[in-house]
């Protein structure tokens, strides 16, 4: 009984922290949900507990993110980027309100679709464990090469694989050396927290500054409050037509099968499909923004919870990005030997779980962004400036590679987050794809030097 | 800061607000004293925070508990740091409060090659849509648009 409080407690703060969050528009998800999630877990909140707030946390992130997607038109965060087009059509006929409820209407069938597909297909696919366990090196070394191909950078990715796990094992080695433990939260980090400090480091580039200046203040176009509806909360079910039900339910439930593939590849490949099916840009555009989002949230979802239940072992961007810390957050979590949600919940404990995170974020973040987006962006935008928010990740960022290993930590955190940071920025070997390689790199240096 | 001196010298016309150079950081503007200085301050406040537990809690906490609590006083700095930040450096961003009327739906229609009639069209004819629309006061604006179009 008390183990249910606790999940519904941490739920609780996942909801409301990350509807706030979410309201900033254009942060990067990795940089987010990795510190907050790490620090949940390192504070000692049972697995159950930590799962709730991760599930909590995504859904509610996601459906105030939506908010600045749909009155400003910009992405609230890269998940949220193939859903522009249509927000802005709707938003320049003077109806992002419409866009909006459409959104996080889909979002929310999206949801609590993925939850018991993931689990069931986790559980079917945790047949093949044993041997997924048993190989783990090779396995890691085979998603690196392949999440590098599909990366933004490509082929650039792919030939980045070996200089960059031996840049990690060197590293690991060095600081090995120093403290005699094997440090993992600190390289996690730095990857995660690399696109934040690359832009850090071009500001301080006499050379690179160039490209970051601005004259003046970046302007935000808000769309002014137009009719609202009755009552506090709204029927999602009621928001959308019959069709558009239909539709979100079929792409969210196909979505949820493909835990490999990125979620802004998904989304964008449902909305094309469904919207070539749709006339009438009003229809389009409003079927669509409910497909997309439904089917970035059962993606997201679906990518957390398949590899978490079958495997214990990270096999997915989502699970490699945002949702690494559930598999690895050493002294707590590890993933060799897998130590982690996998060992600790039972399938029925990820549904049930789960489902508390879902349906706490959708009493909180639901209504909260149907009845009061406006008022809450205008008065983030107003009051909390980015620099206190870049400047707490990087405290944040800070305090938890000291909790790992004072001097070393931060001094090893910020190296990875300057290397990977750059190769991210510019040459787009994404955060999955370092992750990815950092797991992969002992059996990479193994196979290659024998050490 | 010579190159905002420079600047500032060369425009002496406009007021010293607009001779600012802002960085985009993560796809926002700031100032980069303002980000430097904030920085400072969360990195202080909660390494400060974290050290202070550790060396506060185990007079009065259990052992495998100080690391946690300190942890979290650590992130109680942090989260004070983004608050103070946030009084000190007000927000760089420019708020532009946008009125939609029909006038700018049909920018919006030629901008996107649309045929107004036709979406009219689309939308009489599928009653679930149209009722949609109405309850939603904007059917109107569809059909004045369409109608313009007509004539």
């Amino acid at each position: 009984m008390s183990l249910l409080v606790t999940a519904i407690l941490f739920a609780l703060i996942g909801a409301i922290v990350f509807s706030l969050i979410g309201l900033i528009s254009g942060t990067d998800e990795t940089a987010i949900m990795v510190p907050l999630t790490l620090l949940v877990i390192l504070l000692g909140a049972p697995p159950a507990a930590v799962f709730s707030f991760f599930m909590a946390a995504v859904l509610a992130k996601h459906l105030t993110h939506a908010v600045p997607t749909a009155l400003m038109g910009i992405p609230g965060d890269t998940t949220a980027v193939p859903l522009i087009d249509h927000a802005t059509t709707l938003r320049r006929m003077g109806m992002p309100h419409i866009a909006l409820r459409k959104m996080i209407s889909g979002g929310i069938i999206g949801a609590f679709i993925a939850l018991p597909t993931a689990v069931l297909l986790g559980q079917f696919l945790g047949q093949f464990a044993d041997f997924f366990k048993s190989s783990t090196g090779i396995i890691f070394t085979l998603a690196a090469i392949l999440i590098a191909f599909f990366s933004k950078g490509k082929w650039v990715s792919v030939l980045m694989i070996i200089p960059f796990a031996f840049f990690i094992k060197s590293l690991d080695l060095m600081s090995f050396s120093i403290l005699d433990k094997h440090l993992s939260i600190s390289f996690f980090l730095g990857i995660a927290i690399g696109p934040i400090f690359c832009d850090l480091l071009f500001a301080t580039s006499s050379n690179a500054r160039k490209t970051i200046e601005r004259n003046k203040p970046k302007e935000y176009h808000l769309a002014p409050e137009t009719k609202s509806w009755k009552g506090y909360f709204p029927n999602p079910l009621k928001i959308l037509t019959g069709r558009q039900q239909i539709f979100t339910s079929i792409t969210t439930f196909i979505s949820s099968l493909t835990f490999v593939f990125s979620p802004v590849g998904m989304t964008s490949l449902m909305g094309e499909i469904v919207g070539s099916r749709t006339k009438g840009t009003y229809k389009k555009s409003t079927t669509s923004l409910a497909v997309m989002n439904g089917v970035t949230e059962s993606t997201y979802i679906a990518e957390v919870i398949i590899p978490l239940i079958a495997f214990g072992i990270p096999l997915s961007p989502v699970a490699l990005g945002p949702g690494s810390p559930l598999f690895n957050a050493p002294p707590v979590f590890s993933v060799d030997p897998i130590n982690n949600l996998h060992t600790y919940l039972t399938s029925w404990d990820f549904f049930l779980y789960g489902i508390i995170g879902l349906v706490i974020a959708s009493l909180i973040a639901y209504p909260f962004s149907m009845n009061y987006a406006r008022k809450a962006s205008v008065l983030v935008m107003k009051l909390v400036s980015q620099e206190a928010i870049v400047a707490m990740f990087i405290g944040l960022a800070c305090l938890l590679a000291f909790h790992e290993a004072q001097l070393v930590g931060i001094v090893l955190t910020f190296t990875v987050a300057a290397v990977g940071g750059l190769l991210n920025r510019i040459l787009g070997i994404g955060a999955g794809v370092q992750f990815m390689i950092f797991y992969a790199s002992t059996w990479i240096m193994m196979t290659l030097f024998g050490m | 800061m010579s190159q905002n001196h420079e600047t500032s010298k060369t425009d002496l016309n406009h007021n010293k607000k607009e001779n600012r150079t802002y960085l985009e950081i993560l796809g926002d503007t700031i100032l980069p004293n303002h980000l430097l200085l904030a920085i400072l301050l969360s990195v202080s406040v909660s390494l400060g925070g974290y050290n202070i537990g550790l060396r506060l809690f185990p007079s009065f906490a259990s052992d495998n508990m100080v690391a946690s609590y300190s942890l979290l006083l650590g992130i109680l700095g942090s989260v004070l740091s983004l608050v103070i930040s946030s009084i000190i450096f007000k927000p760089k961003r420019v708020l532009i409060e946008e009125e939609t009327s029909s006038e700018s739906m049909k920018q919006v229609f030629e901008d996107l090659q649309l045929d107004p009639v036709e979406e009219l069209k689309l939308i009489e004819n599928d009653p679930i849509t149209k009722k949609e629309l109405e309850e939603l006061g904007v059917l109107n604006s569809f059909r004045a648009l369409g109608g313009e179009h007509k004539k």
